[in-house]
């Protein structure tokens, strides 16, 4: 099957010189739940905006469906549907009046589009208060109507920038069950998010940006086994002897297959390659010199430690929750043409 | 047919946010009407002294002014809307879809001019009731109607173009604030320029393009259809129409694109 987006050396350049994109190139194949992840500032927004179509890129190729982005882009318009990071729905304006403008605009009439209108707000729970106007919701039923808007025309391919971002477990638990649906129904997912296990759960393949530049490629546990280092944290039980915690990190240093040790108040966390075999050796070292073990746990890499890996920061739901989810003001300033 | 329709629904957007912020309607009514209560009392004795009233009531001579005023200020803050659409991401919301470019802009225009419409048309009633009447009749009220909204759509393009460059509702108020005073009482639509201004003003309100659509509007109020004043009246119009929608129509390519 072709691929739904082509993006080859891709790089766009705002008004003002900052270069927010610098040479990606990916593909996204049809049906497929794909992630971009990256920390603030990586340009994933800007790359969501090149693909659909409201910035122009400075160089290099973009094809949707084997549309041009430049030269079919109302081709283009009419398959995808694109939630915007910041939320977007009229507050004036009741659920339902949101939903039947979208509609209207993407040329839908009549009874398909009320049908339309009433399964997807019964989709994202917004039945009882279709009829409200959306400055008396919260936030997370507006980005729920938001998405909502995006899926009327029953698009091909959907954008979705940090749709989880600012909302409660719950309402993002709710939302990963839609995105799933929809992709299930065929729908081709193109999701940013800063939120690791979100992509870990979702995405079957996924890139992550950096500083406007691609730094890895691959399906979840392709990026995972990449990094390829297991974590093993280790207690000692309190003895009271001096000097103790030290001698268990020196023997750790020395055990074969461990690449670094840190302490730290809880215990000590050890990197190796394939740590299940290595426990073995740990536990029988500290033995012969009477160290006694509290705990002793191994994990394998999550994205989390893949991202850090790749970026050397961390994304903490924390700091990504803290961004703001109401409305935020688009920046004003427009790139540079061509 | 999709310029048509896109135009229609966002019409449609456009007129139901407008009715939903009634806030927004009552206060730039409320100046107008303020001046129909408060001025025509105020200025009574003044018409009947001065000859260049053209010997009619003050109220027969400033309600056609009065309504010219109101056009002027709510055309100048149609750009307060697109600056809204701008910043929340309406419009970049809109642009995604296949809607028709040209739609965006000129969906807020009919709503503008059907605002500036339904607001003459209130004033209108509370000038009837105060004793006002047209002598040329609904015939002559709906050339009127159509001067005071092509004119309100000429004035608008300044304010959107100052919209879509800044992107700041305050520029685009400050501006309305800037303009509205000086051109109006520069003008002949409160007081005649002869026989009553200082010559100076006379000088400046012969310029000033708002007198020209007035002088038309009273005419059809007081004498009846007076086609030299009209004629120049729509010249006029056009003439700031063409330079202003041409900014607009240039600074809204820049963002669509
Ligand atoms: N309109 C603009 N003009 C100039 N520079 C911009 C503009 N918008 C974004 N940038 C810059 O481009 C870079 C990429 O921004 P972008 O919004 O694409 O990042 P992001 O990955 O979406 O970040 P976040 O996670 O914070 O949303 C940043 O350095 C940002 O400051
Ligand atoms: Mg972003």
């Amino acid at each position: 099957m072709p691929d739904i987006i082509d993006v080859k050396d891709l790089v766009l350049v705002y008004g003002d010189g900052t270069k927010a994109v610098d040479g990606i190139s990916f593909q996204v194949q049809e049906n497929e739940f794909f992630g971009f992840l990256g920390p603030n500032g990586a340009g994933k927004s800007t790359t969501i905006k090149v693909l659909t179509t409201l910035l122009r890129k400075t160089s290099g190729s973009v094809a949707i469906a084997g549309n041009d982005i430049n030269s079919d882009s109302a081709k283009i318009r009419k398959m995808i549907g694109v939630q915007s990071q910041e939320t977007v729905v009229d507050l004036d304006l009741t659920a339902r009046e949101n939903m039947m403008l979208q509609g209207h605009l993407h040329q839908m009439r009549g009874d398909a589009l009320k049908k339309r209108v009433d399964e997807l707000l019964a989709l994202v729970d917004l039945t009882d208060v279709a009829d409200k106007r959306a400055s008396s919701f919260s936030g997370g039923m507006k980005k729920r109507l938001d998405l909502a808007t995006t899926l009327v025309h029953g698009p091909r391919l959907i954008f979705l920038d940090e749709p989880t971002t600012g909302l409660d477990p719950q309402s993002r638990a709710a939302v990963w069950q839609y995105l799933e649906k929809l992709n299930k129904e065929g729908v081709t997912v193109f999701l940013t998010t800063q939120y690791m296990e979100e992509a870990d759960k979702l995405c079957k393949r996924l890139s992550i940006i950096d500083h406007g530049k691609i730094v890895a490629n691959g399906t979840p546990s392709e990026l995972k086994r990449e990094i390829g280092t297991d974590t093993i944290t280790l207690k000692i039980e309190e003895s009271g002897l001096e000097g103790q915690s030290a001698r268990a990190k020196e023997l750790l240093q020395q055990t074969k297959g461990i690449t670094e040790v840190l302490s730290s108040d809880d215990g000590l966390t050890a990197y190796a390659k394939d740590a299940g075999f290595i426990v073995a050796d740990i536990v029988r070292s500290f033995d012969a010199s009477g160290i006694k073990i509290a705990s002793i746990g191994v994990s394998s890499p999550s994205l989390d430690d893949v991202f850090l890996h790749h970026t050397g920061r961390r994304i903490r739901p924390e700091e990504a929750g803290q961004k703001p989810a109401g409305r935020t003001r688009f920046g004003a300033r427009r790139p540079t043409r061509q | 047919m999709s310029l048509l329709y896109d135009t229609w629904y966002l019409f449609v957007r456009a007129l139901t946010k407008l009715i939903r912020t009634p806030i927004l309607l009552f206060f730039s009514l409320l100046q107008p009407i303020i001046f129909l209560l408060l001025f025509t009392q105020l200025f009574s004795k003044i018409a009947a002294a001065f000859p260049s009233f053209g010997g009619v009531s003050y109220l027969a001579f400033a309600t056609p002014g009065i309504l010219l005023q109101n056009a002027f200020s709510s055309s100048l803050q149609s750009g307060t809307s697109i600056v809204d659409d701008l910043n929340l991401g309406y419009v970049q919301k809109f642009l995604v879809t296949p809607v028709n470019r040209s739609a965006i802009l000129l969906g807020r225009l009919c709503c503008d001019a059907f605002r500036v419409v339904a607001q003459s048309l209130i004033i209108l009633v509370l000038a009837y009731l105060l004793g006002f009447s047209f002598t040329t009749e609904v015939p002559g009220i709906l050339a009127a109607f159509f001067l005071i909204a092509y004119f309100g759509f000429a004035w608008s393009g300044i304010s959107l173009t100052i919209g879509l460059t800044t992107r700041s509702a305050e520029t685009v108020f400050g501006l309305g604030g800037i303009l509205t005073f000086p051109l109006l009482f520069m003008s002949t639509a409160l007081v005649p320029a002869k026989g009553f201004m200082p010559n100076w003003m006379v000088t400046v309100s012969s310029y000033n393009p708002i007198s020209y659509t007035v002088n038309a509007v009273r005419d059809l109020a007081l004498k009846g259809f007076v086609f030299g004043d009209i004629a120049s009246a729509l010249l006029v119009i056009t003439g700031i129409a063409l330079v202003t929608q041409a900014a607009t129509l240039y600074k809204f390519r820049k963002i669509v694109s």
